[in-house]
Order: structure tokens, then sequence, then C-alpha cells
């Protein structure tokens, strides 16, 4: 194994979305059951193996939600809440019964990376583009509830983005602005300094702040830090986290973590492999993780993964993993070129991660507790009493599965 | 300046036409016969009445040999099927995804149609059938923004509707159901069109569907008939004015407008429903939101009628509910007693049928090398229709991967080898 490892082959578990619940979509039960008046939750999800990574549960757990306000335009008219967890409550109390039974019951996951401002514009990228993807046709069946566009709209169209998206998804859709105007909208646009504003950016964010979390840089070619600066001012007018796609400008890794981002920043795609375009997070000869980035990370500053179609390679993951550094967030980069590919979905993200040797309650930490905190939404990522009844149920199927990284190269038995 | 830039243009063709010569010798001194070459898996083609264990060879996009024992070093890349089944690229007839930002525009280019490829390759899906979203005035819309955007093979009923299927009042009004326009745009498309579609008509009345049947004569091209609720018989349907040929989608609905297949009092098949079928009407599930009642389907099946095409009817209200996939359509299908050849034969050969397009839906030598690998996973697994009602099965259908036009589109468990050339 000396060589340089490019995939897992048949490891032996694969997470699996057996069901996911998402409180909007039963609005409806409570007209039927009306007449029963002891009934007092809405739903009762039974006998599963509960996780929820902010309270430290890792157990076999009963968990209720509040019944369902009546709902208007399809939506509730309040969210429904976690009303109760414990060992063993009364199916009879409740609207609907979920047997999870062999199950692992979570908070719904959030995709701290995803591309979901899908559109025709002409310029036909990420904003408003047909390289995004819409986000309900990926988000429920893979058991995630919450997704953060990363860097699709700039505050130029972060209005479209609200009337086309947002408002249109029964995901809950955050953004992280772009902090170019024009948003994601591939080659010239992103290398306009010009369009960088951060005064407008940061206006567009706090106006926006029920939707807008954080600020985005990405895919500038240029080794000039101005791009940088104009973004973390942005983050720190706005008292919000940046992301950032260290582009291809080859700058100095350290210099980014410890002179330009605070801890709760986040620096996106950490796995993958572009030496000489971009600083890698190991060290390409020795292969050991870089000292100042355990440091920085020690810090709290945010890895993300963001696999993508182009970020994800066993060449930093397996000896990143290997010597113990893991990732704080499961970021999918979800976009046109990353569905039908080596990354696929969140589910497909975990099994990598958990064939490379995390842990089942790490790796739900790291797509609920971890980007709720990230993206400050406290009340999302856990099941807490009192939090958003977001839920997603899973099962974890064992047989021979297969993984590729984004080079695409698959390693054989030998 | 243009003087360099042809000088330019010029030393790039001569490497262009350099390098094309070094790889075509290079790939003739190894002598890989084949691109790809899927190993070990039963091959279900039912055009050639095909259901054995063979590996299947593809060259240039095309279907090259499909026989016992091809030896792997003759291909660049194996792709190990052992276990699964490798079938044709599956073709959903019905599929709504004409996606856009028109505010309240529904099916045509609004926003309860989804994108396609999302939802194809992972399913096994190459080709996908967009069941009335344009009409004759939006169709060029829906090429830019959808057939050409899409790696799916997209093809399109048209409407009747000139508008398309915009929703609400735009598909009630008859004066919009022009079948000559409808006809000359779909001869003017023949590439991308394959019929037109009648949908959502309310009142009692059978002048649309002399209308979608007049422009299917015109341009020679079936009609798809989502039968409204006007109330109307469809045996009247089915024997005085469809053709053999043409199709009836949503055949399991149970709605208290619609005219249905089941007797509600006896739950008897009708009659007349199978000889509609020996006629030649074909029957589309067409499953969607609210179009698969397994109170429908259930007698239907024990009856001995079986729908000729498994339609999904793919929009964001089926996309996540009980419908989900072309596979978990089939799913229920096998569930309810149907075997996997003919629920793969109403995937594949027939469709393509269906919609005169015999080029596709087989794996015949020289075929487009269209092809989905599927694995069937055993266990205890529950479906619903739409009405929630509950059925098990103990089997469920998994895409692991899919192929269009030679390419790989789609690997769930990295089954294909590494490129050796």
């Amino acid at each position: 194994m000396n060589n340089l490892p490019t995939i897992f082959s048949f490891m032996q578990k694969k997470l699996y979305l057996l069901s996911f619940l998402l409180i909007y979509s039963f609005c409806n039960l409570n007209a039927q059951n009306n007449s029963n008046s002891k009934r007092i939750y809405g739903i009762v999800i039974k006998g599963g193996h509960l996780i929820d990574p902010k309270s430290n549960i890792n157990e076999p757990m009963d968990i209720a939600t509040e019944i369902a306000t009546p709902s208007v335009m399809g939506q509730p008219a309040v969210e429904p809440r976690i009303a109760l967890i414990a060992k063993n409550i009364d199916t009879a109390l409740a609207l609907q019964v979920v047997n999870s039974k062999g199950m692992y019951v979570t908070p719904g996951l959030i995709d701290i990376h995803t591309h979901v401002f899908y559109g025709h514009s002409k310029t036909d990228y990420l904003s408003n583009g047909s390289i995004a993807v819409l986000p309900d046709s990926y988000t429920f069946r893979t058991g995630v509830t919450t997704v953060v566009d990363a860097g699709g709209a700039g505050w130029k169209s972060f209005p479209t983005f609200k009337k086309n998206i947002i408002d249109l998804s029964a995901t809950r859709v955050f953004s992280m602005l772009n902090i170019v105007g024009e948003g994601m909208r591939g080659g010239d646009f992103e290398q306009d300094i010009e369009d960088m504003d951060p005064e407008k950016t940061a206006t567009v964010a706090i106006e926006n702040k029920d939707h807008v979390v954080g600020f985005k840089l990405a895919h500038f070619s240029k080794a000039d830090w101005t791009p940088v600066e104009r973004l973390t001012k942005a983050g720190r007018t706005a008292d919000m986290p940046v992301m950032v796609d260290f582009g291809s400008g080859n700058q100095s890794l350290e210099e980014l973590f410890f002179k330009y981002l605070r801890p709760g920043d986040i620096y996106t795609h950490s796995f993958c492999y572009v030496p000489g375009v971009r600083e890698p997070i190991i060290d390409t000869e020795t292969k050991l993780v870089k000292p100042f980035v355990r440091k920085a990370q020690q810090n709290g500053l945010i890895f993300d993964i963001g696999f993508g179609s182009g970020s994800f390679d066993y060449r930093t993951a397996l000896p990143a993993m290997k010597q113990g550094f893991y990732p704080n967030t499961l970021g999918t980069d979800l976009h046109a070129s990353s569905i039908n590919g080596a990354m696929k979905d969140q589910m497909n993200v975990f099994s990598v991660f958990l064939a490379m040797g995390m842990d089942i309650p790490s790796i739900v930490k790291a797509a609920t507790w971890t980007p709720a905190l990230t993206i400050k939404k406290p009340e999302l990522g856990n099941l807490s009493q009192g939090a958003i009844a977001d839920l997603t149920v899973m099962s974890i199927r064992d047989g021979d599965f297969g993984f590729k990284d984004i080079v695409g190269n698959r390693q054989e038995g030998r | 300046m243009s003087k360099v830039l042809r000088k330019f243009t010029m030393r790039k063709i001569s490497i262009l036409i350099i390098s094309i010569l070094i790889s075509a010798s290079i790939s003739n001194a190894q002598g890989k016969l084949y691109n790809t070459l899927i190993k070990g898996g039963r091959v279900i083609d039912a055009k050639n009445n095909i259901n054995a264990l063979l590996d299947v060879a593809i060259k240039n996009g095309k279907i090259a040999k499909v026989a016992q024992n091809i030896d792997p070093a003759q291909a660049e890349q194996v792709v190990n099927a052992k276990g699964m089944y490798v079938t044709p690229g599956l073709i959903d007839v019905h599929a709504h995804v004409f996606w856009g930002t028109q505010p309240n525009s529904y099916l045509m280019n609004g926003d309860v149609g989804v994108t396609a490829d999302g939802f194809s390759f992972r399913s096994g899906v190459t080709t996908m059938v967009d069941c009335g979203g344009p009409g004759y005035k939006s169709f060029e819309i829906f090429k830019r923004n959808i057939i050409d955007k899409s790696q799916t093979r997209i093809l399109a009923f048209l409407n009747i509707v000139g508008e398309g299927m915009r929703g609400g009042d735009y598909e009630q009004d008859v004066s919009d159901m022009d079948y000559r326009l409808a006809a000359k745009a779909a001869i003017d498309n023949k590439k991308h069109v394959v019929g037109f579609k009648l949908a959502h008509f309310t009142n009692p009345d059978w002048t649309p569907v002399e209308r979608v049947v007049a422009a299917g004569k015109l341009a020679d091209m079936p009609v798809i008939i989502d039968f409204g609720g006007g109330k109307l018989p469809i045996e009247d349907l089915f024997f005085k004015y469809l053709r053999p040929g043409d199709i009836y989608t949503h055949v399991f609905t149970e709605l208290e407008r619609r005219d249905p297949i089941v007797d509600l009092k006896t739950r008897q098949l009708r009659p007349f429903v199978i000889p509609a079928q020996k006629r030649g009407i074909i029957f589309d599930v067409g499953f969607g939101g609210g179009s698969f009642n397994f109170n429908q389907a259930i007698p239907a099946i024990k009856a001995g009628f079986l729908p000729d095409l498994m339609g999904t009817d793919l929009h964001t209200g089926s996309m996540n509910g009980s419908m989900k996939d072309q596979l978990n359509v089939l799913s229920i299908h096998l569930a309810m007693g149907m075997d996997l050849p003919s629920v793969i034969e109403r995937s594949t050969w027939k469709p393509a049928q269906a919609i005169k397009r015999t080029e596709l839906g087989h794996l015949s030598e020289g075929a487009i090398a269209d092809v989905a690998i599927l694995s069937m996973r055993e266990g205890k697994f529950g479906f619903r229709d739409i009405a929630m009602n509950r059925y098990e099965g103990a089997k469920k259908l998994e895409c692991e991967m899919t192929i269009k036009g030679g390419k790989i589109m789609y690997d769930l468990n990295a089954i294909a080898s590494n490129l050796s050339r």
C-alpha cells in the first residue's frame, strides 16, 4: 500500500436512508384525528437507535414530535418541535407511529455545501444556471432537511435566488452569498475584484439574515489576497462566517488560516489534491498532515469536505484520516457534475467516510450539530426538546460496496 | 492578425491529426477490440428473446457483441456484473422534465417539473419522454432549456394545447387545441417529438380527443391520453376514438371523476379492457402523485391484465412520494406478481415500439449502447399507492450502473475497472 491508493473497494458497510421524515409532510394528520383528545404527539418514532451529538446521546430511545398546527398554503403555520425523548413513549399518544427498529434516528441532516441555484440564464454555471440542481430532488431521499447554497447567489442575484429557489423549495435552503456581486457565474465574473463589494454584500446579508448564513469566495485564480480580504471584511461586518474555495492561485494555506480566517470560518475542499494549483493539507512527500493544519482546526477553523466532482481525492483523504485528521463537516458540493459521479449524495459521502474508519456518531455530528453551529442555527441539527422537528431515519446495509474518488481510479484487490 | 490566427489554427489542427494518428496506431497495436465489456451478468433483452448469462461488449457507443465468455483482455474497461441483470437502458414514456422559472406555469416551464439527469441515470433510465409539457408554442424553449442541456435522451409528447401543460384554464381552452399547428411542430421536430398528449380536460366533451387524434393522424404519431374529469366512458374512448398504438395512461387510477378499468362495486376488471388491449390500445401506468391505486392494480393484474408501459409520471409531486423513481415502479409491479422479464420488457422494448424509436430498447449488435445494470435486493420492503395503502414485497431493484451511448453515466458501487488501453 505504498503507492497511492485511490479507492476503498468493497467496504462492508453502507449507510442507507430507509425513510425520512420532515414534519411538513404530515400536517394533514391533525384533521383526521381531532376526535381523539389524548393523542398529544404528532409522530412517535419507536425503537430506533438515537444519535444526537449535541446531547451525546447514542443509545436506543423513542422520540416524539409536537402535533403540527394546521397548514397555511401547504406549509405549517408554526414549525413543530421535538416534544420528548424517552426510553419508552406510549404509542397511543401519537397520531402516527414510525417503526424504526434496527435503524438509526438522527437530527435532519444539514448539507453545508450545495449548489441549488438552478436556472436557465444564459451564463450558465452555478448562479441561476443549469450546472446547479434543484434541492428537493436530492435532499429528502438522502436524509437532508437543510442545505446551504455555497456562493451561487451574489448580492445582485439574491432576490432571484429567493424567489426561484428558497420560496419554492420544501427543503430549508440557506445561502452563503458570493463575495462576487454577480454570484457564481463562472469565467471572468469570478475574477472581477471590482465586483467584490464587502459593504453591499454584508448589507444584503443582514437584510436577509433569515436566509443568508455567510459568505463564499471561490474559483479565484490569481495569487492575490484582495478577494480574501474583501470576503473576511463582509464576514466581520455581518458577523457571519466565510467559506473559502481556495481557487488556483497556489497561495500559502498557512497564511490563509492564520492571517485571514477567523475561528468559525470554513475551509472547503479540504481533501483535494492538486499540488501546484492549490496547496494540499498534507505534505506531498511525507504524506503527513501539515502541523499548522491541525493547529488551525484546534483553533476552531472548520474543515469541510465539499466532495463535488473535483475535490475529494484519496491521495489526501487516506493519509489524513489514517493520521486522525477528520473533517469537521461533510458537505457534498452537490451539483450537476457530482450527482451521478463519485459523490452521488450525502449518504454516499457518509459511507465513503465510514469505509475510511470514521464512526457513525462522528459522521452524524459532521452533518448535523457541527454545521448547525457553524451557520449559527442552533435550533437545527439536534434533538433537544424544543428543537425543530427535522429527523432522519436511516439504516445500515452490510455487503460488498465500492467507492471512487474524483480521479475515478479503482483499486483492484491484489 | 488573421494570418497569425490562421497559422495557429493550422498548427493546432496538425497537432490534432498527429495525435489522432498516434492514438489510433496505439490502439491498433494493442488490439483492444472493445471499449467496455460487461462481464458475468444475466442479459434480459425482450426484443431478441434473451434471458441468459451473457457478456456484452461495447465499441464506439454501439453494442458490438453479446456472447458467452468474451475475453476481458480485449476490452479497455471491464464491468463486473456478476449476480446482476443487464438490460437495455430503460425508457420512461411518462416524465415531466420541463422545469422552468415562469410563474404559475405548472408543467410547462414551471416549478412542478423536475430536471431529468437527477432521476434518470440513478434509476437505469437513459431515455425520458416528456409527457405533454410543451405545446407547439413552447417547444422551442423546451428544446433550448431542457433537451439541449440534458445528458438524458429527452423526447416529447407535444401537448395538443398550444400553450402546453400550463394548468388551470389553459388546458381547458379548446380553441387553443390546433391540431394542424401541433402536427406541423411535431413533424418539423420529429427528431425529438414522438406523439401528442391530451390531459386534464374536465368537461364531458369529445372535441379535445378528436383534435389530439387528428394531430396524431396528420403526423403519423401515437397519442397519449390522461382522461381528465369529464366522466366520459373509457369504452367509447378505446373503441370509437383511439387508434391501435395510441396510449391510455394512468390506467390504475381510482378517482371519482374518471371512469375506472376495475368496477368499483364488483372489483372485477371490466369486460372491455382486455379486448381494448387486444385491439392495440397501449396501457401506461403513469403512477405520479395521484394515479396509482392498489384497488385497481391488484384486481386487474389478477384478472390477467398487465399494463404495457411502466411510465412513472415523474414530477415534484411524485418524486418523494409513493412513486419515487422508475425502479420503485418496477419493484411494485414485481411485488404484485409480475416477473422481472415482464417489467423489463415494459420499460425497454415495448416503450421503444410505442414511441416508434425501435433503435432503442434492445441490445442487438449494432444498437445504440444504452444499458442498465440492475441488482435485485432481497428483504422486507414496503410500498404505498397514492391513497397510502401499504403493500409488502420481498424484492427490490437497485441500479448498479447506467450506460448511455457507450458512456458510463452512473456507477453505484464502482464496478467498472480502470481504463487500460
